[in-house]
């Protein structure tokens, strides 16, 4: 059996005894009108159908899946509310004939004698605009709670936002250095200390340069463009220290953006996965290229890689998904990090943040 | 005269080994060098040494993967001695299972004592961790018991998961690389699957039906023949025409079709 109920959607106790009240005061606009020849309660009934009547048609006609009709071009206007508005007006009217054929008139009496027509029109009108009224009045009911939905909705996205923020720097707070790469990093300055220590203290500086950016209560909430660079360089001389031939590296980093803000630890974390998931897989390594470029006012700072690429199933790692949580919170929709394939091999990390240099 | 190979991925660090080896240890010849398991694996093959120093993390192949190749079906017998920077479940496995393994960066106490295990035992001549194959002894037990361990902790260390995890995706010149986490639904089209993201579309060439056996089932659901949807995204179900259903969308305007088969996913929910 084919279920209906969805048509009597919004249908509550609360329409129902309206509408009774209605239907009583309707009776009591119309009753002057007949007073002589009826009573009350006849009178009450056969408007009590009209009520029903339209408030069935009404809650049915608020149910019409309107979105989905295939509207011809001039109905295109018709909305929710329209259609609800008329289906009222044609109920009336054809509620007032089927209460006149439920008390045995025929339905020719009624468009032929003219106090049974006139009679007729009264109560439709009489229907009409006490319907109407109620109608305008549910329906101004209706839009004010959705009002109030509306806004209760964009509160909790203003806290959502707040709570993301908060998550995002909570994130940055936690540490991001890996005890394998400190502890290999040391390993290979303490060789080095015994055969080459000029290059042992070059390299403890990059380490420095690099702990201080990587424990967070070093950390600070804004940097620029350039102490990131100068960060993801220690990263790479670190690196390239510990691979030899299999990596090599380029930065470039134009002086006017400098100074440019930038969020931190980012362009660090998209160094690390291009050693971690490009180069490091590959015997034969590869090269990074980190470069920074302005253009139409959206600062673009991009790290790629020849490395072996991102398999389909490569993990997304904690670190990208950091950033883009970091990004959408700071700048929303403005910013975002993107990834592309690097040919003939490898991948270009590229995020783009608006600038105001 | 003992023999053994060093493995490490990174120069510096084998180049200190070696040094180290020769102060402690002067009579060890070391015979060759490898960069990678692979390497290590064919270069032990090529001189068949006594000891084999090898780094767990390298390229092409890691340490692990290397020592159970190296440890099966051998009829001689040889001494691994791990070498890890920093790996908490393996230096715990390690210490479980009796397995040597030395520490990066290296205390030269640790090295000594290592040293001086691998003499006694090149010496005696017996209790190698890895004995030849088929020989009838207590040991070979434990060498079972230990390349699982070794199997588990080379699962542990290998990166990626089964699922999908990222859209290679098509876009003028480029291939985008996206998140499989950015993705609102899937559908096919003519000989193409749409993939729907928050902000517009791509095009990729992997039907639905190999798709869903790729993806997360767990963050991707089949709604239709034509559509698997992310669970992150559906909003809410409302029962549709027939005994099918629509789905909302968070963040998507349009409303998607759950076809009969597939409405159970939704039932009491």
């Amino acid at each position: 059996m084919m279920n209906l109920s969805h048509w009597f959607r919004g249908m509550s106790p609360q329409r129902v005894l309206i509408t009774l009240l209605l239907t009583t005061v309707g009776t009591a606009i119309v009753m002057p009108y007949f007073g002589r020849n009826v009573t009350f309660e006849t009178l009450w009934l056969r408007m009590l159908v009209v009520a029903v009547v339209m408030l069935l048609s009404m809650t049915v006609a608020g149910n019409l899946p309107v979105e989905r009709l295939k509207l011809p071009v001039w109905a295109k206007w018709l909305r929710r509310e329209h259609i609800q508005l008329i289906a009222l007006i044609l109920a009336a009217f054809f509620g007032t004939i089927l209460s006149g054929l439920l008390i045995g008139r025929s339905l020719i009496q009624m468009f032929t004698v003219d106090a049974m027509f006139w009679g007729m029109v009264f109560f439709t009108a009489t229907g009409i605009t006490v319907g109407v009224v109620a109608a305008m009045f549910l329906v101004y009911r209706e839009r004010e709670a959705r009002a109030h939905a509306n806004l209760r909705a964009s509160e909790s996205t203003r806290y959502q936002l707040e709570k993301q923020v908060l998550e995002a720097r909570l994130k940055l707070m936690q540490a991001q250095i890996e005890p394998h790469f400190l502890f290999n990093t040391l390993a290979n300055v303490q060789h080095l200390v015994e055969t080459n220590p000029p290059l042992a203290g070059r390299t403890l500086e990059s380490l420095i340069a690099y702990l201080r950016a990587a424990l967070p209560q070093m950390r600070e909430d804004g940097t620029t463009l350039g102490r990131e660079v100068a960060l993801a360089k220690a990263y790479l001389d670190i690196q390239q220290l510990r691979m030899g031939v299999r990596l090599q590296f380029s930065v470039e980093l134009p002086e006017n953006l400098r100074g440019a803000a930038f969020p931190p630890m980012m362009l660090l974390t998209l160094a690390e996965n291009a050693i971690k998931h490009g180069l490091d897989p590959l015997q034969q390594g590869g090269v990074i290229r980190v470069a920074a470029e302005l253009c139409d006012g959206v600062l673009v700072v991009s790290v790629i890689d020849t490395g072996q690429g991102l398999l389909e199933a490569s993990s997304i790692g904690v670190g990208l998904v950091n950033i883009r949580e970091r990004l959408a919170a700071l700048y929303g929709r403005t910013a975002k990090l993107v990834l592309e394939e690097n040919t003939p091999c490898g991948v270009v990390a590229r995020i783009s943040i608006p600038c105001s240099i | 005269m003992p023999t053994a190979i060093i493995a490490d991925d990174e120069p510096l660090l084998r180049e200190q080994i070696r040094l180290r080896l020769s102060r402690l240890w002067p009579e060890l010849t070391i015979v060759a060098e490898a960069t990678n398991g692979a390497e290590a694996l064919s270069d032990y093959e090529a001189h068949e040494p006594d000891i084999v120093f090898l780094d767990i993390h390298m390229p092409v192949m890691n340490g692990l993967d290397a020592a159970r190749l190296i440890g099966r079906g051998r009829e001689r017998r040889v001494h691994i001695v791990f070498i890890t920077a920093f790996d908490e479940h393996a230096v715990e496995a390690f210490e479980r299972g009796a397995i040597d393994y030395l520490l990066k960066p290296f205390n030269e106490a640790r090295l000594f004592e290592t040293v001086d295990r691998l003499k006694e035992r090149i010496q005696s001549g017996f209790s190698a961790n890895y004995p030849p194959a088929g020989q009838d002894n207590v040991e070979s037990d434990n060498t079972d018991a230990l390349s699982i361990v070794l199997r588990q902790l080379s699962a542990q260390i290998k990166p990626g998961t089964a699922y999908l995890q990222w859209i290679k995706a098509s876009v003028g010149q480029t291939v985008r690389l996206i998140p499989i986490d950015d993705v609102f639904y899937f559908q096919s089209d003519d000989k193409y699957t749409r993939v729907v993201l928050e902000d517009g579309e791509v095009l990729i060439r992997k039907p639905i039906k190999e798709l869903i056996d790729e993806l997360d089932p767990d963050r991707f659901w089949q709604i239709h023949r034509a559509t698997i949807v992310s669970t992150r995204a559906i909003a809410g179900v409302v029962r549709g025409l027939r005994d099918q259903a629509d789905l909302k969308l968070n963040g998507r305007p349009e409303v998607l079709t759950v076809s009969r088969n597939y409405t159970h996913l939704f039932k009491q929910m």
